[in-house]
């Protein structure tokens, strides 16, 4: 996939930009708050429809503007593609719409249409930090492979949320409720536990090659293991289907006396290991990011492979936290990329790459 | 009001100062008679201005079906189809513990009650398909089973006139899922 043209309005500093962005890699450098991190954004934003920066998407759209406006095109496996994102802001609250070609679609539609990998310097916590970064990562991927995962990602966390009101006692205890809730997680979460078996999987082995081939087998093996809350030996629908209903059943008790929904994918974990041992617990700052960085080519690699076309990559501001050595093996790990995107304050040294300078959200092309 | 923004209404209230006095009148009384002679159906708990409403009393309405909505707008759209001629339930709104809805807020009780002297030999569920439709729906068939009462639920699917090509992969996977035979 590659990005030909993006076109901004409104969108954080910049008044308005057009820009036609080259094939590869496009190094987007300058100062702090100029605008590359904001460029980004809007990228990922046409893409997926969100920001990797806040959840409150009011943000994104300049103060003092009522619409924020992205739109591009995009050359993807199906032909040239046109896409567009508004971010408007009404008495009752952001509202965002969505088209494609020109045809205003629901978001289940939008999603997936341009997909991004993004890495930002959050992510290198993602060994160490908590669970729900590392379920976001691989619920934001699969997301954008599938619509049938967003979907059942999409009803599942709104049966979660009733469930829990239910358990908390906000309207009178129900068994058949209860009973109804349980089923409906059954069926959407057991969909979404097999599709994040196999792309940890995938993921894994990915990660490992890369890993082996950037440091040997000096430290040991690279090891991504999805734990899920239910496990099953045998990953069919039926197998899970009935570790969920078991599961449910033992914990019955305990979910009511706590008011809280204890069993499901929503409780998954993605866990790292080197050499056998827990990268969290055991690894060194240098292993988890070397392992982050693995885990991001992987990610990258096995959305291209599954997709049968490139996603576009992102990487705000990722270089800068990484030595010269992890550095030179990142770049090379997404040497062969059909495009991305990086931002940084000093130089990037990739002879092939489109720079460009941003200062004060205008954008020059710097050779 | 809903749907009526300030530009709506200035157009309204300038429509309204061009009209005679008696046109204003007609409309005032109309707005009154809506809050003093509409009330809720004792059997369906439909909108009428008779209790119980036409839609109940009517013979020549099926008795063996009956379709449970959500809200009684939902009967006006049923109804313009002219494809349904049985009985309705208004539940009164959705299942929602989030928003404190519960079974205990909305007419499930009088269903069940209704289901068990009634008789009917259908149940139709036409309740939205979304999150909390999908549940409501998935509960009262929990609840109707046992009675032995067979409970059916509108189909999902394609708009008629619509176009493969546009329709978003959920619908088409449900639509899908859905298929018949070709007689």
């Amino acid at each position: 996939m590659i990005l030909t043209r993006l076109s901004l309005s409104n969108v954080r500093n910049y008044a308005a930009l057009e820009f036609a962005p080259a094939p590869g890699l496009n190094v987007l450098a300058g100062a702090n708050a100029q605008g590359k991190s904001n460029l980004l954004e809007a990228i990922a934003l046409l893409g997926t429809g969100k920001s990797f920066r806040t959840a409150r998407e009011s943000e994104v759209v300049t103060s003092g503007m009522p619409t924020a406006a992205i739109a591009g095109d995009a050359q993807v496996g199906a032909g040239m593609i046109r896409l567009s994102c508004t971010i408007a802001l009404g008495a009752t609250g952001t509202r965002k719409r969505y088209a494609v070609n020109g045809r205003n679609v629901r978001y289940a539609t939008y999603l997936g249409k341009l997909r991004v990998v993004t890495f930002v310097p959050a992510h290198l916590q993602l060994v160490a930090g908590p669970p729900s970064l590392r379920r976001s990562l691989i619920n934001t991927a699969l997301a954008q492979e599938s619509a049938g995962y967003y979907a059942a990602l999409a009803a599942y966390g709104k049966h979660l949320v009733q469930k829990s009101a239910l358990l908390r006692g906000v309207v009178e205890s129900d068994d058949a409720l209860l009973a109804t809730y349980n089923e409906r997680l059954i069926e959407t979460g057991t969909r979404l536990i097999l599709a994040r078996r196999a792309f940890v999987a995938a993921l894994d082995e990915r990660a490992r090659a890369v890993h082996q081939g950037w440091v040997g087998d000096a430290d040991g093996t690279l090891e991504l293991l999805y734990a899920s809350n239910v496990p099953v030996e045998v990953p069919t629908e039926d197998a899970v289907a009935a570790a969920f209903t078991a599961r449910l059943r033992t914990q019955r008790d305990s979910e009511s006396q706590r008011g809280v929904c204890l069993v499901g994918p929503h409780r998954d974990d993605l866990e790292f290991r080197l050499g056998g041992r827990a990268l969290a617990a055991f690894g060194s700052q240098g292993q988890q990011r070397t392992a982050v960085l693995a885990l991001k080519v992987a990610e990258y690699g096995t959305l291209e492979a599954r997709g049968g076309e490139a996603p576009i990559l992102l990487l705000d501001d990722v270089l800068s936290e990484l030595d010269r050595d992890r550095q030179r093996a990142f770049l090379h790990g997404v040497a062969s990329v059909e495009q991305a995107f990086i931002t940084t304050t000093g130089d990037v040294d990739v002879p092939s790459a489109a720079t460009y300078r941003i200062v004060a959200a205008q954008l020059e092309a710097a050779g | 009001m809903p749907t009526v923004g300030p530009k709506t209404a200035a157009r309204l209230v300038f429509y309204l100062l061009n009209r005679p006095r008696a046109e204003a009148e007609a409309l005032a009384e109309a707005i009154l008679a809506v809050k003093d002679r509409v009330r809720l159906c004792s059997r369906c708990f439909s909108l009428t201005e008779e209790d119980p409403c036409a839609l109940c009393t009517d013979v020549r309405r099926d008795a063996t079906l009956m379709c449970v909505v959500a809200e009684a707008k939902d009967i006006f759209a049923l109804e313009r189809t002219s494809a349904y001629h049985g009985r309705y339930h208004v539940l009164g709104g959705l299942i929602s513990p989030m928003d404190g809805i519960g079974p205990a807020q909305l007419r499930v009780k009088e269903l069940i009650e209704r289901i068990a002297s009634e008789r009917p030999s259908e149940v139709i569920v036409a309740t939205n398909p979304n999150a909390e439709g999908e549940a409501t729906a998935l509960y009262l068939s929990r609840l109707i089973a046992p009675s032995g009462v067979s409970v059916t639920r509108l189909a999902y699917g394609l708009p008629i006139g619509g176009d493969l090509d546009y329709a978003d992969e959920i619908t088409l996977a449900k639509a899908l899922e859905g298929r018949r035979t070709l007689q």
